[in-house]
């Protein structure tokens, strides 16, 4: 509250957000802003501290001051990832993302960084719901494509199917638009992965696409109809699990969303990195290092969307699960912090697409550094954000590192990679596939 | 023994002596305020903020509260930065006289209150804290009032106009006198541990719950005062949007008062015979809440950060006894001629509210002593707006930071968003500035120390400053933090739950535990030894 006279000034316009009667409202109590002790746990540990002068305690502050034209229009909403770093470290557990996407929902369409409103605006445009503007037919042309350049390669797959609209599928299987729209070699591995396991899964014609765009926009209204036409579109299928690909934030607004908006959903939302673990321990994905006999070390970045904000530690400890069987106990070296207190990389909340290249690449500089101090040669990440910042960050920063999908080294292991399915990793690797050396499957 | 000489000395730098600092210098006559410890150190910084409409006391002392809606017209005029004209409710809820309540209108009417009747509906959704169990309301233009900032633009005020300034930490020690005539006052210095002598025509004795011990050092004994120490507690948020009051006989959780982005709860009322060691207690926190909880359900559940007490100087007056809460909260002026002084003024009891026209009746009597006929132009001269004077005001520094956009200036106080151009501002122009000015002397003037952190991380980041500054040097700056800590824990202790309670752990571990200030040696000289009771 303001003083009287501004308050009734303010009255003749448009009624301003009033930042902290609404964290009142939407956080839990004694986690409020009121219950900030000023201590700066959120901000030393929040790789957006500096960008006009801004951090998580100053929006608190800047809250509990009454400050709401400032937080209503400070461009600092868009370089916070809403992360929820924050929010994990602080003792009284005060989420600041919530009110960072409030903020992001007060600015005007037109002000709103173009690449994200850009992308929502094409999710709202086709049943696909492909944040690239892909068509559905498009989506089913390079899946079908991908099967018969599989048939053609590789003759233990020569029964691979890639089922569309399945009816009664176990898993309803959604897809990262990046890999049918511009590197449609990358959704082989999957298709191989889920063959080899023998899965009972399906892709849709409809809310196939994994990506959410609308939820960083900050308009709550978007995200849901996102949402909504996905819980649609797999509840009519009848699948029992929605299987979300190597993706964050994928998985976190479906999850959240149904939540958040109270969502009739009729199946579980749960994440390839669970799957991929219960897989290997099942023996059904029989994988090993021996293929890294060079001892290559592998470090992994822990989507935020995924680990903190989602499933957790959990998670978390399928991923180092996974890796360790793929590259060796010893080749396994972590980044610090990690799991639930890992940095963001800078990718998330979509920055990556926000345009605002100096900001970004400057807040992925603490992630870089810690990738470099583990002295890595690949980052694993099963996140497409994660993914394509990281490699923006080690080319920007001259680092020595490449990244990779956690299916690239499931199917390297397993000695199924094509050699057209190598984008990703490094001629030492490659040449691993050309020579034949791994098909030992 | 340094020697100073003024036109008139005023002794006690509350908002009362600083107006008479400020009527005084419209009137162009030259005159020096002082106070043995600094601006506001008694009731004019120990209180509600509460701009009064008059409705409080229009039962009782419908004089004072004639008083207070006129005063307090004027003072919206002339200081319309420093108040929020945010209105307040007289509340009556079931168990209270509600014969009391029907009065409330007509005692209003006939002090000249606006007082407007409100259902229990409309007085829920102008104030939706309040216990829905009303049995009346009313509206009346209560607001709140910034007193520190009154004090400092007064100061400020004065020493735009001439050769007027303000001293602190000079106390009174005696005055010199010739026949009728006091001619100098002897003070001493308690930072620097010099005597000090002021001459001058006119001495004012404005120094609140101290009058009399004033007075007396003239051989005056005739100024009659009741010392009623009175408790509140500030929330760490703001609580309504105006001011809320329990429409009863006073109580002690009666009054809600908004300061800016914080509410005040208040007051308890306690006679006391000594002025000395005035600190808050657990049970008088603990009577505020109990008390305010009936009117205000939500208290329960809110984040207090800090109590402080003032002593009200409040009038002997025939009738009241020894109660404080029905003793008048009139004025007095005293010529003292009658004890055989023929220039000292001295002018006690009286509101916040009144402050101003305290002043201007004690200008009058300076004035017409010194044969001067120009009149007092307080009610129409407007009170500067120069930015230093406004650090006190929250948000301000904020805002102030936040427009700047200077990369170099660095946030000192992160509560409260004070950066180092404010404290620079502070200790280069604000009124009362010197060099080695204490920590306390800069959150005096500041939003520093006041914030959720109590001043945990801003009393570490300011003094580390003023040290890279070297405005501290030595082990002074270590003695600032420690005795600035310690004032604050004063408050901080009898609201130590919740929330605070974490704070305060956070800020043990930092100041013990890492700085371990709880071992810093006890410095030998005065001169590096203030306590913490000091300037």
């Amino acid at each position: 509250m303001n003083k009287a006279t501004a308050r009734d000034d303010a009255t003749t316009v448009a009624a301003p957000l009033d930042f902290k009667a609404r964290a009142r409202e939407l956080l839990p109590s004694g986690a409020n802003y009121d219950a900030c002790l000023a201590c700066g746990l959120c901000t030393s540990g929040c790789p957006a501290s500096g960008f006009d002068g801004m951090d998580p305690r100053r929006f608190i502050r800047m809250a509990m001051l009454d400050m709401n034209q400032e937080l209503a229009t400070t461009p600092w909403v868009w370089t916070c990832t809403m992360c929820q770093r924050c929010a994990h470290v602080c003792p009284m557990h005060i989420d600041v993302s919530v009110l960072v996407g409030l903020a992001r929902s007060a600015w005007p369409d037109e002000n709103k960084p173009k690449g994200i409103v850009r992308s929502c605006e094409a999710q709202m445009r086709f049943e696909g719901t492909s944040a690239m503007g892909l068509q559905t037919e498009d989506f089913v042309e390079a899946v079908q494509e991908t099967v018969e350049e599989i048939h053609q390669q590789d003759p233990r797959f020569s029964d691979l199917e890639a089922p569309i609209n399945k009816q009664g599928a176990y898993f309803f299987v959604n897809q990262n638009s990046r890999e049918p729209a511009t590197e449609p070699e990358e959704l082989g591995p999957l298709l191989k992965i889920l063959d080899y396991v023998g899965a009972d899964w399906t892709y849709s014609t409809r809310g196939w696409a994994a990506e959410n765009f609308c939820m960083f926009t900050g308009d709550d209204e978007k995200w849901r109809a996102m949402v909504e036409q996905r819980v649609d579109a797999v509840n009519q299928l009848g699948c029992k699990v929605w299987l979300n690909t190597e993706c964050g934030h994928s998985f976190y607004t479906l999850w959240k969303g149904v939540e958040r908006f109270k969502l009739q959903a009729n199946f579980e939302a749960e994440s390839l990195v669970t799957w991929y673990a219960r897989w290997i321990r099942q023996g059904k994905l029989p994988v090993n290092a021996d293929w890294n006999h060079g001892g290559l070390k592998f470090t992994v970045q822990d989507p935020c969307q995924l680990i903190r904000k989602s499933i957790g530690d959990e998670a978390a400890d399928d991923l180092r699960f996974i890796v360790k069987r793929l590259v060796g106990e010893d080749n396994f070296i972590d980044m610090q912090p990690c799991r639930s207190a890992n940095y963001c990389c800078g990718g998330g909340g979509g920055f990556l697409q926000a345009g605002m290249n100096p900001q970004r690449r400057a807040y992925g500089k603490r992630k870089f550094d810690q990738i470099e101090s583990t002295r890595a040669s690949y980052v694993v990440t099963p996140c497409h954000n994660c993914h394509s910042q990281i490699e923006d960050i080690g080319q920007f920063y001259a680092g020595d590192y490449r990244v990779v999908h956690l299916w690239t080294l499931i199917c390297l292991s397993l000695g199924i990679l094509g050699d057209n399915e190598c984008r990703y990793l490094g001629p030492e690797l490659a040449s691993l596939i050309s020579t034949g050396v791994s098909s030992d499957a | 023994m340094r020697e100073i000489e003024t036109g008139v000395l005023i002794i006690g730098g509350g908002v009362t002596g600083s107006g008479v600092l400020r009527d005084l210098a419209l009137r162009g006559i030259r005159c020096l305020l002082i106070d043995r410890r600094d601006l506001n150190a008694g009731a004019s910084g120990g209180n509600h903020g509460l701009l009064h409409s008059g409705g409080r006391y229009a039962a009782s002392d419908i004089e004072t509260a004639a008083e207070c809606i006129r005063e307090g017209n004027i003072l919206r005029r002339i200081a319309s930065g420093a108040i929020d004209p945010c209105d307040g409710l007289f509340v009556a809820i079931e168990g209270d006289d509600a014969r009391f309540a029907d009065a409330f209108p007509r005692h209003c009417a006939a002090a000249g209150i606006p007082c407007q009747a409100l259902s229990s509906q409309q007085a829920l959704e102008r104030e939706p804290g309040l216990t829905d169990r009303i049995i009346a309301a009313y509206q009346v233009p209560d607001a709140s009032i910034d007193p520190f900032r009154i004090t400092l633009a007064n100061v400020q005020h004065a020493r735009l106009l001439g050769d007027n300034d303000f001293l602190p930490h000079t106390e009174l020690v005696g005055f010199e006198k010739s026949a009728d005539r006091i001619t100098a006052a002897v003070c001493h210095d308690r930072k620097h541990g010099e005597t000090l002598r002021i001459r001058a025509d006119q001495f004012v004795n404005a120094s609140g719950a101290w009058s009399k011990i004033v007075a007396a050092r003239a051989g005056c004994q005739d100024v009659n005062l009741l010392y009623s120490k009175g408790t509140l507690i500030i929330s760490n948020a703001r609580l309504s949007h105006g001011v809320v009051n329990r429409l009863r006989p006073p109580d002690d959780g009666d009054i809600l008062v908004p300061g800016g982005t914080v509410s005040l709860l208040g007051t308890t009322s306690q006679n006391l015979d000594s002025l000395e060691h005035i600190n808050p207690s657990v049970d008088e926190v603990e009577r505020i809440l109990q008390q305010g909880m009936q009117l205000i359900p939500e208290l329960a559940h809110t984040r207090f950060i800090r109590a402080f007490s003032g002593v009200r100087p409040l009038l002997m007056s025939s009738g009241a006894g020894m109660d404080g809460r029905k003793a008048s909260r009139g004025f007095a002026l005293l010529d003292h001629e009658q004890a055989g002084v023929s220039n000292l003024a001295s002018i006690f009891g009286g509101k916040l509210t009144t402050f101003r026209l305290m002043a201007e009746k004690t200008g009058d009597l300076v004035a017409r002593r010194l044969a001067i006929t120009t009149p007092c132009t307080t009610a129409d001269v407007p009170l500067p707006e120069h930015a230093s004077v406004r650090w006190t005001e929250p948000g301000f520094a904020a805002r102030h930071w936040y427009q700047r956009h200077d990369e170099s200036d660095a946030i000192l106080c992160e509560c409260e968003m004070v950066s180092k151009c404010v404290v620079d501002d502070i200790i280069d122009r604000s009124p009362g500035h010197e060099t080695d000015m204490t920590l306390k002397a800069i959150g005096l003037r500041s939003r520093i120390g006041k914030g959720t952190c109590q001043g945990a991380f801003c009393g570490m980041r300011v003094t580390s400053y003023l040290y890279d500054r070297r405005f501290y040097q030595r082990h002074n700056g270590l003695q600032h933090l420690k005795n600035f800590l310690e004032e604050r824990f004063k408050g901080i202790r009898p609201v130590l739950w919740g929330e605070q309670m974490s704070q305060i752990e956070l800020a043990e571990t930092m100041h013990c535990g890492l700085m371990a200030l709880d071992l810093l040696p006890k410095p030998d000289t005065e001169e590096t030894a203030p306590s913490a009771d000091d300037p």
